[in-house]
């Protein structure tokens, strides 16, 4: 059902020549600690791995360390130790060391990385205001230098073609993720990271727009990590689930979090 | 390059956007920048109008010897050559310079006094070009008021003079060539070339004149004769105070006008520094009111610019974010400010219009001064939105991502 967008990036099966998985992430004893008001906080992957497009499911309460997660694998936090932290965008593509790129401080390359390869979206809005619907999804391509004729397209299938040359504040919360999910595939990237994407939204609205950006993506061969609370809002839309497993301490609150997958 | 074009699109859609905001930023920028045009533009035609008072009238550019001296042609020729100079002519001793003269339509005989000049002469400006021969005068306007002379008559020129114990008088028919103005010689005197002066001291001196058939001792060789003083005047002001110190400086004691323009330069120098002081404070106070509200921008914006950092912008890109918003309401606010600049002197000009001469205007500036006006506020908007910009860069994407 739907339009292939696909021109910017090939979209060859998740198997490399001699049929094994080509891995997007490749993380091995990875450890972020995090001190606040005395507390710390420790999130420790031993290992994780996950291929080109695989649909991925971080499921855990808020405060387990989703987020410290995101934020490692979105380049935009700089992980306390590493033993091996590699991402590969495409199949031909050489792996990229991130945790060089962090070491030698070259955060423009990481900007440009997230600028070409990711796709974000935000728990609401994370949107601009002062742009129309049209622009706001347009804005990765644009970034890019890319045409803009696939934004209309996109906008089709989200169901918000009506809606182009409105600004957010006239949509509704539904509408607005929409967009959202819309500037985050448009630009083609090659993984999406979608932190609780419709957790601001009723149930009905919530499973709806959820099934949609999952087809959306299988459709589009991206790469998709969704965060969320709770597993019942994924259950049914075939994600693998990373394990997490939480140690709190005598207060009750979490001391460390280790996720594998 | 794309990246940073995308950001300045993104910081005018955004400035656009929060139109009332910008708005009313551009209009205290032009609430502050107009006025003090307007004030400038006052002082500088205030003053720029006295300064041309000063260069109109010529008596200002005049350096004059006190006494009489001794001065010989080749030491007034070197002083012609001074860049400085402007005009100077050799005067004969001031005794010997008396005339007495008598027209055909006054009863009257005026005595004058003999005025050396020339064509140039920044008294008589272009009516000295009638002096062509030793018997061409120009009479001062009171002289030709009492003589009821006009331009073309003939006046009966004498001079007395008392030679070997006995009295005598000798005439000599002048023609009137012009009528000087009236700020040229508030007295009696007639304006002539130095040859009717020099033959008239000749006269008084005993010597004869062969000239005008006068009688005497034989006459001495001219080229070494000597003047009593000289009619020098300056090429421009600055030049009157160049001119008077190298005068000094040959020990000559001369008296000029300087404190009149030194009255005038001083009140320029102290209004321009009230003026910068006041522009100062206008410009700090807008700086800071400026600089506070795009600081609070970046706090209200936070999410904004870290989702634009999460999009892939870099950190140094961030910093022009509020920059560029900042140079337009600059821009914005200088243009308005140019425009109530405008409106207001051409109220102010027609206002005053009676009260000055034709072409003369009280608040006037020149094209540079609304080009430094803009380079100044675009420099104080920079560096009011400097703070505000590279807070903005240390914005972390993750920062704006999540609800605290």
């Amino acid at each position: 059902m739907f339009h292939d967008y696909r021109h910017d990036h090939c979209a060859t099966p998740a198997r490399g020549g001699n049929g094994e998985r080509v891995l997007i992430y490749h993380l091995r004893d990875v450890v972020k600690t995090r001190e606040a008001e005395g507390v710390t906080f420790k999130l420790r992957v031993p290992s994780l791995q996950i291929a080109l497009g695989e649909k991925i499911a971080l499921i855990g309460e808020s405060g387990c360390g989703k987020s410290t997660l995101l934020d490692l694998l979105t380049f935009i936090s700089r992980p306390t130790s590493v033993g091996a932290f590699r991402f590969r965008p495409e199949p031909g593509a050489a792996p990229i060391d991130i945790q060089a790129h962090w070491k030698q401080k070259a955060y423009d390359d990481l900007s440009d990385l997230r600028m070409l390869r990711l796709g974000y979206v935000m728990q609401t809005g994370g949107l601009l205001p002062y742009l129309t619907v049209r622009e706001n999804i347009g804005l990765s391509r644009r970034l890019l230098g890319l045409d803009p004729d696939a934004v209309d397209e996109l906008a089709y299938d989200l169901g918000i073609h009506k809606h182009l040359d409105k600004k957010p504040f006239q949509l509704s919360t539904g509408e607005r993720q929409r967009v959202a999910i819309g500037r985050a595939l448009a630009h083609r990237p090659s993984i999406v990271i979608a932190d609780e994407p419709t957790a601001s939204l009723d149930p009905i609205a919530a499973q709806r727009i959820m099934a949609l950006f999952i087809e959306m993506v299988e459709s589009l061969n991206i790469t998709v990590i969704v965060a969320s609370h709770a597993w019942r809002h994924v259950k049914s839309l075939g994600l693998r689930r990373l394990k997490l497993r939480i140690h709190k301490d005598a207060d009750g609150g979490v001391a460390e979090t280790i996720v594998s997958g | 390059m794309r990246r940073l074009r995308n950001l300045l699109w993104l910081s005018w859609r955004d400035y656009l956007n929060e139109w009332q905001m910008s708005g009313c930023f551009v209009l205290a920028l032009a609430a502050v920048l107009g006025p003090m045009l307007i004030l400038f533009g006052l002082k500088a035609g205030i003053v720029g109008n006295m300064f041309e008072q000063l260069i109109n009238n010529p008596h200002n550019l005049e350096l004059r010897t006190v006494g009489n001296g001794r001065f010989d042609r080749p030491w007034i020729e070197a002083l012609r050559e001074r860049p400085e100079t402007g005009f100077v002519i050799p005067r004969t001793r001031s005794l010997a310079a008396s005339v007495d003269l008598k027209s055909d339509d006054a009863a009257d005989i005026v005595p004058v006094e003999l005025i050396t000049s020339a064509p140039g002469d920044p008294l008589l400006g272009d009516v000295a070009q009638a002096l062509a021969s030793p018997t061409d005068v120009i009479l001062s306007a009171s002289a030709a008021e009492k003589l009821r002379a006009r331009v073309g008559d003939e006046i009966d020129a004498s001079v007395a003079r008392r030679f070997h114990g006995k009295r005598q008088r000798e005439h000599v028919t002048l023609k009137v060539a012009g009528i000087a103005p009236s700020t040229a010689s508030r007295r009696d005197s007639i304006f002539a070339l130095l040859a009717l002066a020099e033959a008239i001291e000749s006269f008084k001196d005993g010597i004869a004149v062969e000239r005008f058939g006068w009688d005497g001792d034989p006459p001495r060789d001219d080229s070494r004769r000597l003047y009593a003083g000289f009619r020098l005047y300056a090429r421009s002001l600055d030049d009157v105070t160049t001119l008077s110190g190298y005068m000094q400086d040959l020990g000559l004691n001369v008296r000029t006008r300087s404190e009149d323009i030194e009255m005038v330069r001083s009140m320029d120098r102290n209004l321009t520094m009230i003026f910068w002081v006041v522009a100062l404070i206008g410009l700090i106070g807008f700086s800071v009111s400026l600089g506070a509200s795009l600081w609070a921008n970046v706090d209200r914006k936070q999410r904004e610019l870290s989702m634009m950092r999460l999009v892939g912008f870099h950190t140094g890109d961030i910093v022009w974010y509020p920059v560029f918003q900042s140079l337009l309401t600059a821009t914005l606010g200088w243009a308005l400010a140019v425009g109530i600049y405008f409106g207001v002197s051409k109220g102010i000009n027609q206002l005053m219009a009676s009260q000055l001469r034709p072409g003369e205007e009280v608040c006037r500036l020149a094209p540079e001064h609304f080009v430094w006006a803009l380079l100044l506020t675009l420099a104080a908007s920079v560096v009011a939105a400097a703070l505000a910009g590279f807070r903005a860069a240390r914005i972390e994407p993750a920062e704006g991502l999540r609800e605290v």
